[in-house]
């Protein structure tokens, strides 16, 4: 299991005149939990948009098994399919039920068979615990609610990679468990996952590696007993302390 | 800025196209075994709309009703002895010259003097009826007993627009002259509720408002008291296209009807004419038994095309909306085909919504027909203008609608892999119509209402019938009252339905638990 799968090079970024990522190197074996931890501006989010291709990279490249994705012939659909994202703000489509948020990118990208599409559907709902919920539209749903299904909606693509960009900061306190636990059911089962999160406590038990990221660069990179309890860097151990202080 | 750069070179290319067009203009219709001859229908003793064919009435080309008259005789004789078969269209007073050299029709049969700015654009053969000015004044006003022209010295005083009765206000020394008017039954609704002093119009005019109102008079004026007028207005002649094949054979057939058969059929044509007081009833159940048909009809067209024109122009907006959020593409080639998209629907939405429909008709209608012998039929064209009009306006409700989607589900969309079509198709454009569908249902009652204007193409919708029926019964009041409400009907059946639609689009308030399995 130390095959690449997601190899970021030399990755820069620049929003106008503003360079958010300076230079990022990365590497995410398959089947790796990688935590992205971070002050807010740090970049985290731009490199996970940069990773599925919702922002075009300004210079550096990005590898799929190998392959730039950036490259002309590059199978762009077919990639975000295999890459799944699931965001802060959930994003569920706002006009379907939550069953057809989960069955209509099967049939639509996949070219599934509706009826297997809605089977592998409801199991996984089911996974997360919202099957009740098949027919309710998303503003009907709380947070956590939403973020369940949005989870069960890109697991639904049988996806090789998932990139969380803080799945449970717009949550309640007592609505992220059920998403962190939903979460953890994934991790180990041969799916990679890049998690960017300010739950520290979750990254330190989930994570094969922690990236910690500061103005555009990744600062330190390590196992989690690493990063948390013997980080090498300052601006490693002033983050970290800021956090440790407030838990 | 660019803008306007844009739309000065559109407006200077359809210049052009109409400038190069009288060179194209079709002559295949002189050939043809039928003579279609245009008139308003609504200028009564010469040409009127009856709703039988009494007297010898003859249908009216795609409309509802029989024309008849002293124009209407005359054509039929004309015709019949050039041996081609005659076809009355009704139209408006302006839209008789385009409709000519458009070739939409043969020959103006409408009580139409050979003035020479008309010259310039058709042709006239040899009089058909000669006539004199009048005033038409009430009986029991001041102007009732004048001999001259400078009696009229104040008085209020209109006539019809583009004529040279309007001109020859001018005459009248230190009179009021009023804003031109669009038909004598207007005018003689004017004058009967004191808005004018009186109206100029010709004789047959005089003879027949006062047959039918006896409240009205005409002035006979002697000859150096009355209005100067050269021959080329006060007779009236047939117009035909310029260089017309028909103006030999027409002048043949005038020369054999002598004077006085002239005046015995204009007289015949004021005795005929349709009858205008209701028998006992209300008013309200006699205008509908003699006239419901015929607004039925055009309450029927006004839905058709405002329907097809609303459901047309939406899908046009949905195919604007797609195109125009297509993401920036990679290759420079498909940026470039990209930003010529976005340029050419930004042109599309700015001209048709700059311009009035009126002159879109016109344009379209005419236009094409002049400038490229291209024939349209008149409901055709009226579905073709009204939807792309309503394309215009639509494109941009859509586009509001699209902004007010949020950008995390497009984000949400390409992240699964969705194309930007599928993407629009599955997600954001059910989104977007649901935010639309209150002005979509907007731009569909003003379609209802707008549609009024093609009248100036002929199209027998609502209002077009609605003057008809003022025209024939002088019940304007009756009759728009009527057909006010025939639109408010379908308004507020329109509005009420798409509340519906909305209420379903939005789908339960709540839901119920799926059992557990
Ligand atoms: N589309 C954009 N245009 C301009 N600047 C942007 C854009 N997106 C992000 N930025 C800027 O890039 C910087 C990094 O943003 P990013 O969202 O990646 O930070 P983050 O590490 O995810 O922060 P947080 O923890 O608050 O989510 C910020 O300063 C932000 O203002
Ligand atoms: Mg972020």
């Amino acid at each position: 299991m130390t095959e690449p799968i997601i190899e970021v090079q030399n990755l820069k970024k620049v929003f106008g005149d503003h360079e958010v990522l300076t230079d990022i190197n990365l590497t995410v074996n398959a089947g790796e939990i990688v935590s992205i931890i971070g002050r807010s501006g740090s970049g985290k989010s731009t490199l996970l948009r940069n990773i599925n291709l919702l922002e075009q990279p300004t210079s550096g490249d990005i590898l799929f098994h190998g392959n730039s994705v950036l490259a002309p012939d590059f199978d762009i659909t077919h990639y975000r399919a295999k890459a799944g994202m699931v965001f802060q703000s959930f994003n569920l489509f706002n006009n379907l039920t939550v069953l057809e948020n989960v069955v209509t990118p099967q049939v639509t990208v996949l070219k599934r068979d509706p009826a297997e599409a809605k089977q592998h559907a409801l199991e996984l709902l089911n996974t997360v615990n919202m099957d009740p919920f098949i027919n309710a539209k998303p503003d009907q749903l709380s947070g956590g609610q939403k973020q369940r299904v949005a989870i069960a909606r890109a697991e639904a693509m049988d996806p090789e990679v998932l990139l969380f960009d803080e799945p449970t900061s717009a949550l309640d306190p007592e609505m992220v468990d059920d998403v962190l636990a939903a979460m953890s059911n994934l991790a180990h089962t041969g799916l990679t996952m890049i998690i960017v999160t300010h739950e520290m406590a979750f990254a330190r038990d989930i994570s094969d590696r922690v990236v910690f990221m500061n103005d555009g660069v990744i600062a330190e990179e390590g196992t989690p007993e690493q990063i948390f309890n013997a980080p090498h860097e300052e601006v490693t151990q002033a983050f970290l302390k800021r956090y440790l202080n407030r838990a | 800025m660019t803008h306007k750069y844009w739309l000065f070179m559109i407006a200077l290319l359809m210049t052009l196209g109409l400038a190069v067009a009288p060179g194209a203009t079709t002559h295949a219709a002189d050939n043809s075994t039928t003579l279609k001859v245009g008139m308003e229908a609504n200028n009564a003793p010469f040409n009127w709309t009856q709703t039988s064919k009494a007297n010898g009435a003859v249908k009216i080309d795609g409309a509802s009703g029989y024309a008849n008259g002293y124009d209407v005789q005359m054509a039929k004789q004309i015709a019949k002895q050039i041996g081609k078969r005659l076809v009355v269209v009704k139209m408006s007073w302006n839209g008789l010259q385009p409709a000519l050299t458009s070739g939409k029709i043969d020959a103006i049969i409408a009580g139409m003097s050979p003035t020479p700015e008309r010259r310039k654009a058709i042709d006239f053969t040899s009089t058909y009826y000669k006539t004199k000015l009048t005033i038409i004044v009430r009986k029991n006003s001041q102007y009732a007993k004048a001999t001259s022209l400078k009696d009229f010295k104040g008085a209020k005083i209109t006539a019809q627009l583009n004529t040279y009765e309007y001109d020859a206000i001018d005459q009248i020394q230190g009179v009021e002259k009023q804003s031109a008017m669009d038909d004598f039954s207007a005018m003689r609704v004017a004058l009967t509720s004191g808005v004018i002093d009186g109206y100029i119009g010709e004789i047959p005019e005089g003879i027949t408002a006062a047959t039918d109102n006896k409240a009205l008079s005409y002035i006979n004026f002697s000859q150096q008291n009355g209005f100067k007028v050269s021959a080329d207005e006060s007779d009236l002649a047939i117009g035909v296209r310029k260089g017309s094949t028909l103006t030999g054979g027409i002048n043949q057939e005038l020369a054999k009807i002598s004077q006085a058969k002239r005046n015995r059929l204009m007289k015949w044509a004021v005795a005929h004419l349709p009858a205008t007081s209701s028998e006992d009833g209300n008013w309200f159940t006699t205008l509908l038994k003699q006239y419901g048909g015929m607004l039925l009809q055009g309450a029927g067209m006004t839905l058709l095309i405002s329907l097809v024109g609303t459901v047309v122009g939406f899908l046009i907006g949905l195919l604007a909306g797609i195109i125009r959020t297509i993401p920036r593409p990679s290759t420079a080639g498909k940026r470039g085909l990209r930003a010529l998209a976005n340029w050419l629907i930004a042109i599309y939405i700015e001209v048709f919504r700059g311009t009035p429909m009126i002159v879109q008709a016109a344009v379209v209608y005419y236009g094409a027909a002049q400038a490229f012998g291209l024939n349209m039929n008149r409901t055709l064209a009226a579905l073709i203008i009204v939807s792309i009009n309503t394309g215009a306006y639509i494109s941009e409700i859509i586009r509001g609608g699209i902004t007010a989607v949020d950008a995390g589900q497009f984000e949400a969309a390409h992240a699964l892999g969705f194309t930007h079509l599928q993407t629009m198709l599955k997600v954001v454009l059910p989104q977007a119509i649901r935010n639309s569908l209150p002005a979509v249902t907007n731009e569909f009652i003003v379609n209802i209402k707008d549609t009024s204007v093609l009248s100036v193409i002929s199209v027998s919708e609502l209002f077009f019938s609605a003057e008809t029926v003022a025209g024939q019964n002088f019940q304007f009041f009756h009759t728009y009252l009527v057909v006010s409400g025939m639109y408010l009907i379908m308004t507020f059946a329109i509005s009420r339905l798409f509340r519906l639609v909305e209420k379903h689009m939005a789908g339960p308030i709540s839901y119920n638990l799926a059992e557990n399995h």
